[in-house]
């Protein structure tokens, strides 16, 4: 059945008007306006728990989705573990093994770049919503005194920030989002600033470092929070490693590709920094 | 069978949304494929424009984006954008269509939803994102596959809740 020319022009008119409201919807989000942001923070509250339940609920199905789709890796990683614990069979390594998981553990909660700062550790208890954001959930929240903008680091470095928060969960934006920026600070003195690319990609560090110059740094090379006046985040947090070196701004300057020091992919327990700018 | 009212249209649509983001933000997220999970929300807009024609469906659709948006830490309404074109697409193409076979809305939900996806990433680079990727056609694939699979369920769930079963039902009786 065609449309009659009537319903087909009363359909256009309303798909423009819902396009002109997303597109206001839009101006109003890069504008920062204040009624986005308690719309948000009011579905953040009502979604919270629901989420939780959802979460309890789809436990034992979780399981078995992931067993049906990742086979092929639990299979090698049994094999694996077999092949281990045949080499551990008639060895007294377990009490060894199990301090030098302690000791592991230990140096995390030990973090020396946290100085004063008090630190909250929280278990990852939900990945991205979506397939474009790079974002997690984390199971701590205002009721643990983390507030929106706090750093959020592991053992290796840098995480993210945490971006929305409830009474018991906080979303992390992770530091490959493509709108996460981070000033840095590399040795020697130089500063720039690093922009997340997207999931699995490595960062990009914007300098004023010019091609011909001296001070290029090599691949290896650490960077970390610079920390300069009014920065989002306390100084000397471990970022990124320099993998490689590139000409940008019309060969002019150089930009650093670099390669995140914490693993996101890879994230069970992270540390909120209740720290805030200052 | 006497049609739903509006009323009862309004209250059947919001419990269907309501269920569909629980899913979408507690549960879709554990069950991936190749790092990838189902997007439940575009397939209920998608499902919307199936049931209610393109006008209805793309405000349901509309409504669908911008209940997910206002939970993603993504530019708020590029879902409702998307999602209410993608419906309006959908709307159109199945007044177009004169069979009623079991697989035109499951094919209609994976064709869709690949469609779906690229427009959410072309749209979202446009408004500085950068989604336009590599990954943009798997992402956009095993979408496509995951809402078929999930169409059989959420497509007569909206016929219901939209009161499209309830009119089709009834013109079956009158004929």
């Amino acid at each position: 059945m065609a449309l009659s020319r009537r319903t087909g022009g009363r359909s256009r008119i309303t798909l423009a008007l819902l396009v002109l409201t997303s597109l206001a919807v839009l101006t109003l989000d890069f504008r920062d306006a204040a009624v986005v942001r308690t719309a948000r923070n009011a579905a953040g509250a009502v979604f919270s728990p629901l989420k939780g339940v959802g979460e309890a609920v789809s436990e034992p199905f979780t399981n078995a989705w992931h067993g049906i789709t990742n086979f092929g890796d639990v299979q090698s990683e049994n094999d694996r573990l077999r092949e281990r614990i045949a080499e551990l069979e008639g060895e007294e390594v377990l009490n060894a093994d199990a301090a030098q998981q302690l000791e592991e553990l230990t140096a995390q909660l030990d973090l020396p770049w946290i100085g004063t700062i008090t630190p909250v550790r929280a278990r990852m208890v939900a990945g991205p919503a979506s397939n474009f954001a790079e974002t997690i959930d984390i199971g701590k929240g205002s009721s643990d005194g983390i507030k929106v903008g706090m750093p959020v680091v592991n053992g290796a470095g840098l995480v993210g920030k945490v971006v929305q928060v409830s009474d018991r969960r906080s979303t992390v934006q992770l530091i490959t989002d493509p709108g996460f920026a981070v000033g840095v600070r590399l040795p020697g003195g130089l500063t720039g600033t690093a922009r997340g690319q997207g999931r699995a990609k490595e960062l990009i560090v914007d300098t004023n470092i010019v091609p011909d110059g001296d001070d290029i740094p090599k691949a290896g090379t650490a960077m970390v929070t610079s920390g300069i006046a009014h920065s989002a985040f306390p100084a000397d947090i471990p970022v990124a490693r320099v993998k490689e070196t590139r000409e940008a701004g019309g060969g002019l300057t150089v930009e650093l590709v670099v390669r995140p020091m914490a693993d996101t992919e890879r994230l069970a327990f992270v540390t909120v920094l209740l720290w805030e700018p200052g | 069978m006497t049609p739903a009212g509006p009323a009862i249209v309004a209250v059947r649509t919001s419990l269907i949304l309501a269920i569909a983001l629980t899913f979408q933000l507690g549960i879709a997220p554990r069950f991936g494929l190749f790092g990838v999970h189902g997007d439940l929300m575009l397939l209920v807009a998608i499902s919307a424009g199936v049931a209610a024609g393109p006008d209805r469906g793309a405000t349901i659709a509309f409504a669908a984006g911008l209940a997910y948006d206002l939970n993603l830490q993504m530019p708020f309404g590029l879902s409702a954008l998307t999602y209410a074109l993608v419906a309006y697409g959908v709307g159109l193409l199945q007044h177009s269509v004169l069979r009623a076979a079991w697989w035109i809305p499951v094919g209609t939900a994976a064709a869709a939803s690949v469609v779906g996806v690229i427009l959410y990433g072309v749209f979202g680079t446009v408004v500085g994102e950068d989604l336009v990727s590599q990954s943009l056609l798997k992402i956009a694939l095993v979408v496509g596959l995951l809402n078929a699979i999930a169409a059989p369920v959420v497509v007569p769930a909206m016929r219901w809740a939209t009161g499209a079963a309830d009119g089709a039902r009834t013109r079956a009786v009158y004929r």
